[in-house]
């Protein structure tokens, strides 16, 4: 598959700011057997007095900026072609429970595919014994470390309600469980949390996801979303398999990845440092059109 | 035998540093405690009571966050120094060299290669799941080729006599600048033993790692800087003293900008770059933009300039991990792999219960272990809150903890419980053996490690291990290293031949010249208000009565100032000195310690005559106290601050305000609707009533106190003083006068006193003193734009 992204990030400062640093995850990962990034660029306006890009640890392309001016809006704005090639064959080789923790265990590897980064606690994410045990259920029923995943990415779709007006950005994962309610984000947090909790290694992904319009109704124009799944270490042999439980499905071939981190503080598409007193408002527009 | 030792208990099966197991006494201490017997218990309490005072009057003091005493503490001295010959002292010292080196190995590869990982020499979850591992200097190797150049040992002596590594310190060691003021103050008690022996020096130590760091800061552009995290942070006296000690920079996290990849600090200069940042907050703070994303003490971008290379870090971010208490697990066999040889001076046992066989020892010796976090950067001994004592837990408590490490293995790991070697403490006349650790620093130096020989030892102030924390009770002592042969005199003051070299004055930090400002402006505004007070009450002690209309027209007058005249000594004048002393604590590296006290002083005197004074007599006792107390305070900053840069931001403070001051106040009582008695008490105020008297006898009343205070050019009291002293020290600041163009703040000053200077006394005004007072307060927000922004 073949898509035409847009990405537009738009701030307004209730007072300028006199200037800021800016690390900017916006750019479709290149990953050969995930998705090929045929063309990508970025336009800024204002223009800042420092641009550079380097590659983080997970592999993401950061896009760093600096303003030394006063500007009261930033306009970040991401235009890429991917070409989306995942193939992925319902088979599972993954080990279970017992066997994922030896082939863990026999894993002496730091880069940053190893599933030991995905094992612990991050910054967003503390293990929860209540998640765990909500984890746990989905062990019962099945076998394979593949299955168990599966299986809770169907019941945190099935027993959470999305709602984006119950939850921010910034809310615990805990609070979002508790609450039953919540986006992409938080479902994305509270499956890797189970999941660690578990012994799973499980990471965050942030990308796009293609949306149709409901059927006889025309495309809007920004109605499509940035996304976020997980990434789930299914053993030596299944690798990285990577669930929506956003969506109850394996990402597919609508999925386009942006990059991949321990939790949502490793990809935030925007941070920040602002020398500023007020407020900012934001408002973002994605498209993700398929090229015939 | 000296009485002290003949009389002194060590315990017994454990190590004592004086007295061997067979009772002989160890070189050295026969000498200090034979002095000390001569001396006698009487003189011996004065002359430790010389050391606290050293210690009090310099201002050594640490901060507090345990338990219900916070803020600062009194440097807690244990004034016997702790003897150690200089042939076991030069063991350590190759033994600290060696693991320095393994710790570098160790740390290069972490962020390197992975080597150790993949030969199974490290197991990658220590890594992957440090809080410490910091993902974004992964692969980044600083740009001088080294990550370690400041390390601190915690070390102690086991009951078999052997010296044992306890704790590895990388992040950011603190204590060296204590280190040196355990020794000035203990030789300050004792100069006389201290000659006679032959004490090891500390200054050697310093001058090597100050020449190293000069020489990594490159062809001499680069500056280097002490990186703090302010105030608040527990050793940030140590960091003030080292900092003014080996005249660096002091730095915060918001003084300095990345541009284009390059640190800068501002100064009151503009931007300078800075190559070599000697950091004391731990590595994730230092950039919120990459790292702790909460961190409100980083500099957006420093993780940048690292993997440009165009700082180096001391030591490089991310070598906080050596402290994890699991890690030395694994040094050992790590030592036999990389260097071929066993470690010289062991590190204390430790197993982390993640692998297998570590787990199956810990199981089976449960009641001989301290079981703590894996991931843990405090010492055992230093962490009761977290880790468990395997030795006095009951069969119960044992059986919790075990099942709370098989539940979840790789968070644990386990330190043998060591009985630590005890040290002679003074009490009351005679001696007691603690338990004591002693702390080594190690520097590079482009000869290798440099050890500092000697300096710090923590005493524990009962028998058990735990009570050396500091921040639970715990004292320090000097160490003095004994040679038998003569050693080498060293002073940072003199080296022969040296060439000399001036630090430029423009280096004032932006920071650093506001919060001078600042503190000349709460200076001059606490004089200002203690005056109009003082006049008030002694007016009210006059006329026994508050409803008189000068009186009410006071208090109308302080009202909007914050200050209530009920109240002798107002809550708004505490906040004032608060103010003042707030300023002054931001920037005690470059304040004298005398001035310091001053300040402190008056800020405890006007707390206690808050809670005690009366109105009238009374308040106007106390007020005249307090304005002696600023008098003197004033008067030993101006007397003892060199005239750089700092100084003039101090100066145009106090002038600034000043000059606010008293024009508001000729506005309020020269007010032609203002009661009789009104411009006696303006010429009060401004501290001129004999000059008044002088000059114009009793003729010119209203008009003469004008003219006075407002234009007249030689009264220092006088607007026009004010702006005169402003505008010539403007122009001495950097930028303040460049090619004949003066600068904004300086054109302001000039325009405001170009205008006063044409104006006819009884031309004046409130109208005009009102535009002068919001005229001097534009100045200084210029200079805030121009200087500080």
């Amino acid at each position: 598959m073949l898509y035409d992204l847009k990405l537009k990030l738009d701030y307004t400062y209730d007072v300028p700011v006199s200037g800021g640093r800016h690390l900017a995850r916006v750019f479709p990962l290149h990953s050969p057997g995930i998705q090929k990034v045929v063309a990508a660029g970025l336009t800024l306006s204002p223009q800042p007095a420092e641009h550079s890009v380097f590659v983080d640890f997970f592999g993401s392309q950061v896009t760093a900026l600096a303003y030394r001016s006063p500007h009261d809006a930033l306009e970040i704005t991401m235009t890429a072609r991917v070409e989306v090639e995942r193939d992925d064959p319902d088979i599972d080789f993954s080990p279970d429970l017992g066997g994922l923790r030896a082939e863990i265990a026999a894993h002496w590897d730091l880069g940053a595919r190893s599933p030991h980064h995905f094992l612990s606690a991050s910054p967003r994410i503390r293990l929860d014994p209540e998640i765990t045990a909500y984890a746990r259920e989905s062990l019962g029923s099945t076998t394979t470390v593949r299955q168990a995943a599966n299986d809770l990415c169907l019941r945190i779709f099935n027993d959470f309600t999305y709602d984006g007006e119950a939850t921010l950005v910034d809310t615990p994962v805990s609070e979002a469980f508790g609450l039953k309610r919540g986006v992409c984000q938080d479902f994305a947090h509270i499956m890797i949390a189970g999941l660690r909790g578990l012994g799973i290694p499980a990471g965050y992904v942030s990308g796009f996801l293609r949306t149709l319009p409901p059927k006889g109704q025309p495309r809007l124009e920004g109605a499509d979303a940035m996304h976020a799944w997980v990434n789930v270490w299914c053993g030596r042999e299944a690798g990285w398999v990577e669930f929506d439980p956003t969506n109850a499905i394996r990402a597919g071939q609508d999925h386009i990845v942006i990059g991949y981190g321990r939790d949502y503080s490793d990809v935030t598409p925007i941070v920040g440092v602002l020398r500023s007193a007020g407020g900012h408002e934001t408002t973002q527009a994605v498209d993700v059109i398929e090229v015939p | 035998m000296p009485e002290l030792i003949s009389a002194y208990r060590p315990i017994a099966g454990v190590t004592d540093e004086m007295v061997g197991a067979d009772g002989t006494v160890k070189p050295g201490w026969r000498d200090v405690m034979g002095a000390l017997d001569q001396l006698g218990a009487e003189e011996l309490n004065a002359r430790f009571q010389r050391a606290d005072q050293y210690l009090r009057d310099a201002g050594v003091f640490y901060r507090m966050y345990e338990g219900s005493e916070q803020g600062e503490r009194e440097w807690p001295l244990a004034h016997i120094p702790l003897i150690i010959a200089d042939s076991e002292w030069q063991q350590i010292e190759a033994g600290l060299a060696q693991r320095a080196d393994l710790l570098e190995t160790v740390v290069a590869d972490i962020y390197g290669e992975n080597e150790l990982v993949r030969e199974g020499l490290l197991p990658p979850e220590l890594i992957a799941a440090n809080p410490e591992f910091l993902r974004p200097v992964v692969g980044v190797e600083p740009q001088n080729g080294y990550h370690l150049h400041f390390c601190a040992f915690e070390l102690g002596r086991g009951p078999d006599g052997r010296w044992w590594v306890l704790g590895d310190r990388t992040q950011a060691p603190s204590g060296a600048g204590f280190a040196l003021e355990n020794r000035v103050a203990t030789t300050r008690a004792l100069p006389d033993i201290f000659g006679r022996l032959h004490v090891r020096r500390l200054a050697g130590f310093f001058r090597d790692f100050r020449n190293a760091l000069t020489g990594m800061g490159g062809n001499g552009s680069g500056r280097v800087a002490i990186l703090t995290p302010g105030p608040h942070n527990e050793t940030y006296f140590e960091h003030a003293y080292i900092a003014r000690y080996l005249g660096f920079l002091l730095v915060e996290g918001e003084d300095m900008v990345v541009v284009e990849g390059q640190v800068m600090v501002r100064t009151i200069s503009g931007l300078k770059p800075v190559s070599v940042l000697w950091r004391r907050l731990d590595g994730d703070f230092t950039d919120p933009l990459e790292l702790r994303q909460d961190s409100e003490i980083g500099t957006p971008g420093l993780a940048e300039a690292v993997r440009r290379g165009s700082v180096n870090f001391v030591n490089a971010l991310g070598a906080g991990i050596l402290e994890t208490r699991a890690l030395a697990a694994f040094l050992p066999a790590i030592a036999r792999a990389r260097m071929d040889t066993d470690l010289l001076l062991p590190n204390i046992a430790t197993w982390w219960c993640g692998g297998e066989d570590a787990l199956d020892y810990v199981r089976d010796n449960i009641g001989s272990l301290l079981i703590g976090p894996a991931f843990s950067t405090l010492l055992s001994i230093d962490d009761n809150g977290e880790t468990r004592d395997g030795t006095t837990a009951t069969p119960q408590d044992r059986e919790d903890l075990l099942a709370r490490i098989t539940g979840d293995p790789g968070a644990y790991a386990a330190q043998e419980a060591v009985k630590l070697s005890t040290a002679p403490v003074y009490v009351d006349g005679v001696l007691e053996p603690r338990p004591i650790t002693l702390r080594v620093y190690a520097a590079r130096t482009p000869n290798g490690w440099s050890i500092m020989p000697g300096g710090f030892a923590r005493v524990g102030y009962t028998l058990d291990n735990a009570a050396i924390a500091m921040q639970r009770g715990g004292q320090a002592a000097d160490v003095w290293v004994v040679s038998d042969t003569p050693v080498e005199q060293i002073s940072l003051l003199a080296e022969a031949n040296a060439t000399i070299e001036r630090n430029p004055s423009g280096n004032l930090p932006s920071r650093a010249g506001d919060n001078l400002i600042w503190l000349g402006r709460y200076a001059e505004r606490c004089e200002a208000m203690v005056r109009i007070l003082r006049a008030y009450h002694m007016r009210m002690a006059e006329t026994g009565t508050d409803t008189h209309p000068l009186l009410v027209s006071t208090t109308d007058y302080l009202e909007p100032l914050g200050l209530d005249t009920v109240e002798p000594i107002p809550q708004g004048l505490l906040a004032i000195v608060d103010g003042a002393v707030r300023s002054a604590s931001q920037i005690r590296d470059r304040f004298s310690p005398d001035g310091w006290l001053a300040l402190t002083d008056l800020q405890k005197t006007a707390n206690r005559f808050a809670r005690t004074i009366k109105p009238g007599d009374d308040a106007t006792r106390a007020l005249t106290i307090l304005l002696r107390k600023l008098a003197g305070f004033s008067g030993l900053v101006n007397e003892n601050m060199y005239r750089f840069a700092g100084w003039r931001f101090l100066e145009i403070g106090r002038r600034v305000e000043r000059g606010i001051q008293i024009a508001d106040a000729a506005a309020w009582l020269s007010a032609p609707e203002m009661p009789d008695g009104a411009t006696e008490m303006l010429l009060e105020i401004g501290d001129s009533v004999m000059t008044h008297r002088r000059r114009y006898g009793y003729s010119l009343g209203n008009l003469g106190a004008v003219e006075l205070l407002v234009t007249d050019p030689l009264n220092p009291r006088s607007v026009m003083f004010q702006l005169t002293e402003l505008l010539e020290q403007l122009k001495a600041l950097p930028r303040g006068l460049v090619d004949g163009q003066l600068s904004a703040p300086a054109r302001l000053a000039l325009q405001l006193q170009t205008q006063l200077a044409v104006v006819e006394t009884p031309d004046v005004d409130v109208a005009m003193l009102a535009d002068l007072s919001a005229g001097v307060a534009g100045v200084s927000e210029s200079i805030s734009m121009t200087y500080f922004g």
